[in-house]
């Protein structure tokens, strides 16, 4: 699958490169300024959106982001700032946590909605985020939830589109892998059903 | 993770040997070697790509370990590298001067670097720089959307007027990725922790005096030996990255039955697979108990030294080094 990795400014845009890289996907950090029509142009299979510089998930407009979430059809896995901006364009809220979280979080996953599938009912996730989706928007699922963050992966509830208010692509979080593995899978599948 | 992704490490050497042929051409190149693994494997790469055309400098900036530098030349030369050492200790102290922000420290030793560079390319006519660069050091150093985290001696500090080009054939790699070369290669410094390259810089808070620069080298020392010494003794497993740092904290202290108001160092054991993300190691206490005792009671701590605290944080919110 060809599935790039949009750039919104977080140090930890490469290491989902680099985990794509791994899973045998093709693969590469575009800027979240790159116009929709390139793209679509491309034939991308699916999108990461990276986490961003500080704050970005709560009013920045993070390049032309909006675009591709309306244009594109494929599936899009939003991470952190991606997680939040995401939330907001459908509708939702993002606003600062109540606490922020750093580094290991115990998330309890409620639903596998697909991209959490194979993933234990408890597991270790690493985030590193002040803000956090405050509202779902209308029509999205809440799949898994933290003491400090309810909505730390949520799902549209037809579109393949996810957000995951930690980060799946650092080494600490337990089951990132799978999630990734699960994202891959995913976009195979919308792919045969196209 | 509960799974662990494999790295070809064969594959990378043979893409690398072919695409630093292709830059560099018939010309003569230049490497910074510092005697850790990134700019051990960059050279052992590129030797085997060009050669003779490789001349390798080793700069001792002042800010190394205990007995660093010595050990460091013995095991280029070993190597078979084309090796000049400069000795700039000096240098890079007047650079700095008053300078303690740290920021502004890195930025400055980068430059350093660079002009001494300049200076041995121009000496062996070389037009390419090779450096040991890997994707921490350019994530961190932002740019664009990224925020500077911190900015890395080999990146931040690059002049705009820099006159050789970069050859960088790690860019893409982290650390594990390194080392996995560096074995497949059978280079000796494959397990060797990582050291900034400021230095001990960067491990000394407030003034950079000589003074106090060597009372972080020894008690980087102390921590050393005995994290090791504890490792070697099975009491615990060897961490990614441990050191001191002189934290410029002053606390009260009582030495000899005389008042003291003495600094206060940091020990630091942090594991990590990348040093993207990190958590505080579970140093026995009976370790810490004897690393604390190793750096207070030091005779060439001369009293200086009357408190040793142990640091818990993991990364993020923390970073492996303190500045």
């Amino acid at each position: 699958m060809r599935i790039w990795v949009v750039d919104n400014g977080s140090q930890w845009t490469h290491r989902q490169w680099r985990v794509l890289r791994y899973l045998g996907q093709e693969t590469q950090i575009v800027e979240n300024s790159t116009p929709v029509a390139d793209i679509a142009a491309a034939n991308v299979d699916g999108l990461l959106l990276s986490g961003g510089g500080a704050r970005v998930g709560l009013d920045d407009r993070l390049g032309n982001v909006g675009d591709y979430l309306d244009q594109l059809k494929v599936p899009v896995l939003g991470v952190c700032a991606g997680h939040q901006y995401m939330a907001r364009h459908f509708g939702g809220q993002a606003a600062p946590g109540a606490a922020p979280e750093f580094g290991r979080v115990e998330m309890d996953v409620l639903d596998e909605g697909d991209i959490l599938r194979d993933v234990p009912a408890k597991t270790v996730v690493w985030a590193s985020h002040h803000d956090e989706v405050s509202v779902l928007p209308p029509g999205f699922k809440v799949l898994a939830s933290s003491k400090d963050c309810p909505i730390q992966v949520m799902r549209h509830a037809t579109r393949p589109l996810f957000g995951m208010s930690y980060h799946p692509e650092v080494e600490h979080t337990e089951h990132g892998v799978q999630m990734f593995r699960n994202f891959v899978r995913i976009c195979e599948e919308a792919r045969t059903n196209d | 993770m509960a799974e662990t992704l494999v790295f070809d490490a064969a594959g990378f050497v043979a893409e690398q040997v072919a695409a630093v042929k292709k830059q560099v051409g018939s010309r003569t190149a230049v490497i910074a070697v510092s005697g850790g693994v990134d700019s051990t494997i960059a050279a052992a790469i590129v030797h085997t790509a060009i050669g003779k055309q490789l001349h390798a400098v080793y700069v001792d900036t002042g800010f190394m370990r205990k007995g660093e530098s010595e050990a460091v030349e013995a095991m280029y030369k070993r190597m078979g590298l084309n090796l000049t050492v400069v000795h700039a200790g000096p240098e890079y102290f007047e650079a700095l001067g008053s300078t303690t922000e740290p920021e502004a420290k890195r930025k400055i030793i980068g430059e350093k670097f660079i002009r001494i560079f300049e200076r041995e390319s121009k000496k062996t006519g070389a037009t390419v720089l090779v450096q040991g660069t890997i994707a921490p050091d350019w994530i961190e150093s932002g740019g664009g959307k990224r925020d500077t985290i911190k900015s890395h001696h080999n990146v931040g500090g690059l002049p705009k007027d820099m006159k050789l080009e970069l050859c960088e054939p790690l860019y893409h790699l982290y650390k594990d990725e390194v080392r996995a070369v560096a074995r497949h290669l059978k280079v000796e410094v494959a397990e060797r922790q990582p050291f900034p390259g400021p230095g001990l810089a960067v491990r000394v808070i407030g003034n950079l005096t000589p003074e106090r620069v060597q009372l972080a080298r020894e008690a980087c020392d102390v921590v050393e030996r005995e994290i090791e010494a504890a490792v070697a003794a099975g009491k615990m497993a060897k961490p990614w990255q441990y050191f001191a740092v002189l934290t410029n904290t002053p606390s009260v202290g009582v030495q000899g039955d005389l008042r003291a108001y003495g600094e206060t160092v940091a020990v630091r054991a942090i594991d990590s697979l990348d040093a993207m993300t990190g958590t505080a190691v579970h140093v026995p206490y009976e370790v810490l108990g004897r690393i604390a005792r190793g750096i207070t009671n030091h005779p060439k701590m001369k009293d200086k030294v009357n408190r040793v605290v142990y640091d818990i944080t993991d990364k993020p919110p923390a970073t492996v080094e303190w500045e």
